[in-house]
């Protein structure tokens, strides 16, 4: 196979006019090792609760999305072994929950799902979960097969790639759903301001009276 | 190397019709660098439909899931123009049963080759499988550009042709329709760091330096990837699968 690949290269080669410049000299000063993709833009006119795979919570129970269902979920994909952007999407999620009025808090499900089905099992969620001391009522990690990563990172619009080291590289997002599973507010970045997720999920709350219940 | 090929494709032809085929291990450059670190991607062996995946085919497999039928299918998994032409949900257009089927998300073409025990191939897996297959058919640079080039003149037209769904070594894959892969979402890349297509710096920096016919009409078909939404049902987009290899 390298034969016919050097083969194949040689063809490369000698072929014809070179149609685009290589500007592969340029130093690329600023491109860091790890690269942080854009989020895409989504549909938020439907439920992502239409996927139907199989995800394992780090309590060890077995669960489908749309089990939050009734629900506002706040929502971000990270992995365990991340230790820059995934902590502080997580204390992105917490913040949006510290912010929220005392008796809306307990309406609120946060959710985390790993890329990371190698490394991130049940255990090692239920790990991370009580070594950053969050709480089994509030908080879920998710750990699920790659072919369901794949599929609602997709309907996040949150992009992400495994490196070479087992890492991953990937967009920053967090997303609140409504009761029904749309997607109604993004926050894209570190850290950001979380107001405008706060007012998303009060009002969720408060349209479908889900205090009166 | 022609003395290996032709032991590869009596392995090949000795499988029974309709068996995938299995792409040998090996490395490959890609035309277009995912990540500029890496030149030389290796790749596992894999087995993948030695053709795209028909009308008839997919019929099979919306009659047995009603709900990736016409008009059951989950509004978020397409974008209104799923299996337009098909007169009925369990009915395609006359004529058309042995045509690469069409008009199918990417949400539907994954959901097809889980129901037969596979998954979309890669990128990686494609590109590869797409330089293992001009090495296969002995194709030229200029032969492989012209054909991507016809196709890509008359789409339509191209998407009608027929295909043998029996046929025992890997086939159309650049004359009929461009093809989804499982991680194509790594090319939207409008405003990353490094930018694959909108002409920045990073950009050009993922072209190969040996670029020649070949990787020109490459890098058209990863432009045509990157305009797909995970929604998308074009007339000129199908599918075929990929499995791994046994263990």
């Amino acid at each position: 196979m390298k034969n016919i690949m050097f083969a194949l290269s040689v063809i490369f080669l000698s072929s014809g006019v070179a149609v685009a410049q290589d500007h592969s000299q340029h130093n690329h000063h600023d491109h860091k090792n790890h690269t942080t993709f854009k989020a895409e833009p989504v549909n938020q006119e439907h439920s992502i609760y239409h996927l139907d795979g199989e995800w394992q919570a780090h309590t060890g129970e077995s669960l489908t999305l749309a089990n939050f269902q009734g629900k506002p979920v706040v929502v971000s994909m990270i992995y365990g072994s991340c230790t820059t952007a995934c902590p502080v999407l997580v204390n992105d999620a917490r913040r949006i929950f510290e912010a929220l009025p005392e008796a809306y808090k307990r309406e609120v499900k946060l959710v985390m799902i790993s890329f990371d089905e190698d490394r991130d099992t049940p255990a090692a969620l239920a790990e991370y979960a009580e070594k950053y001391n969050l709480g089994d009522d509030v908080w879920t990690f998710l750990h699920g097969e790659d072919t369901n990563i794949r599929a609602l990172a997709t309907l996040l619009g949150v992009r992400y790639r495994k490196r070479a080291d087992g890492d991953f590289d990937h967009s920053n997002l967090v997303t609140v759903l409504d009761v029904h599973g749309r997607v109604v507010e993004r926050v894209e970045g570190l850290n950001r301001p979380v107001d405008d997720a706060v007012k998303a999920l009060v009002k969720i709350i408060d349209e479908n009276h889900l205090l009166h219940h | 190397m022609y003395k290996w090929l032709s032991v590869l494709s009596m392995v090949v032809a000795a499988q029974a019709a309709a068996e995938p085929v299995i792409i040998p291990a090996g490395e490959y450059k890609p035309a277009v660098l995912l990540d500029e670190t890496v030149e030389v991607v290796v790749m596992p062996a894999f087995k993948l439909d030695a053709a795209p995946v028909t009308y008839a085919q997919y019929l099979e497999f919306v009659s047995e899931n009603s709900k990736w039928q016409r008009d059951n299918i989950a509004a978020i998994f397409h974008d209104g123009n799923y299996l337009k032409s098909w007169p009925g949900n369990e009915q395609v257009p006359a004529e058309y049963e042995d045509k690469a089927v069409t008009q199918v998300s990417w949400f539907a073409a994954r959901a097809y080759c889980d129901a037969q025990g596979g998954r979309l191939p890669t990128l990686d897996e494609w590109e590869y499988a797409s330089n293992y297959y001009l090495q296969q058919q002995n194709l030229s640079d200029k032969a492989y550009a012209q054909m991507l080039f016809a196709r890509n003149s008359n789409p339509t037209a191209y998407s009608k042709q027929h295909v043998d769904a029996n046929i025992e070594h890997l086939e159309y894959m650049h004359n009929r329709v461009n093809e989804w892969v499982e991680d194509y979402q790594l090319l939207l890349t409008n405003g990353d760091d490094n930018d694959l297509l909108a002409g920045s710096c990073g950009d050009s920096a993922r072209f190969m330096a040996d670029f020649g016919d070949a990787s020109y009409a490459t890098f058209f078909r990863y432009q045509s990837r990157s305009n797909y939404r995970p929604q998308s049902t074009t007339s000129t987009l199908g599918f075929r699968c990929a499995y791994d290899m046994e263990k």
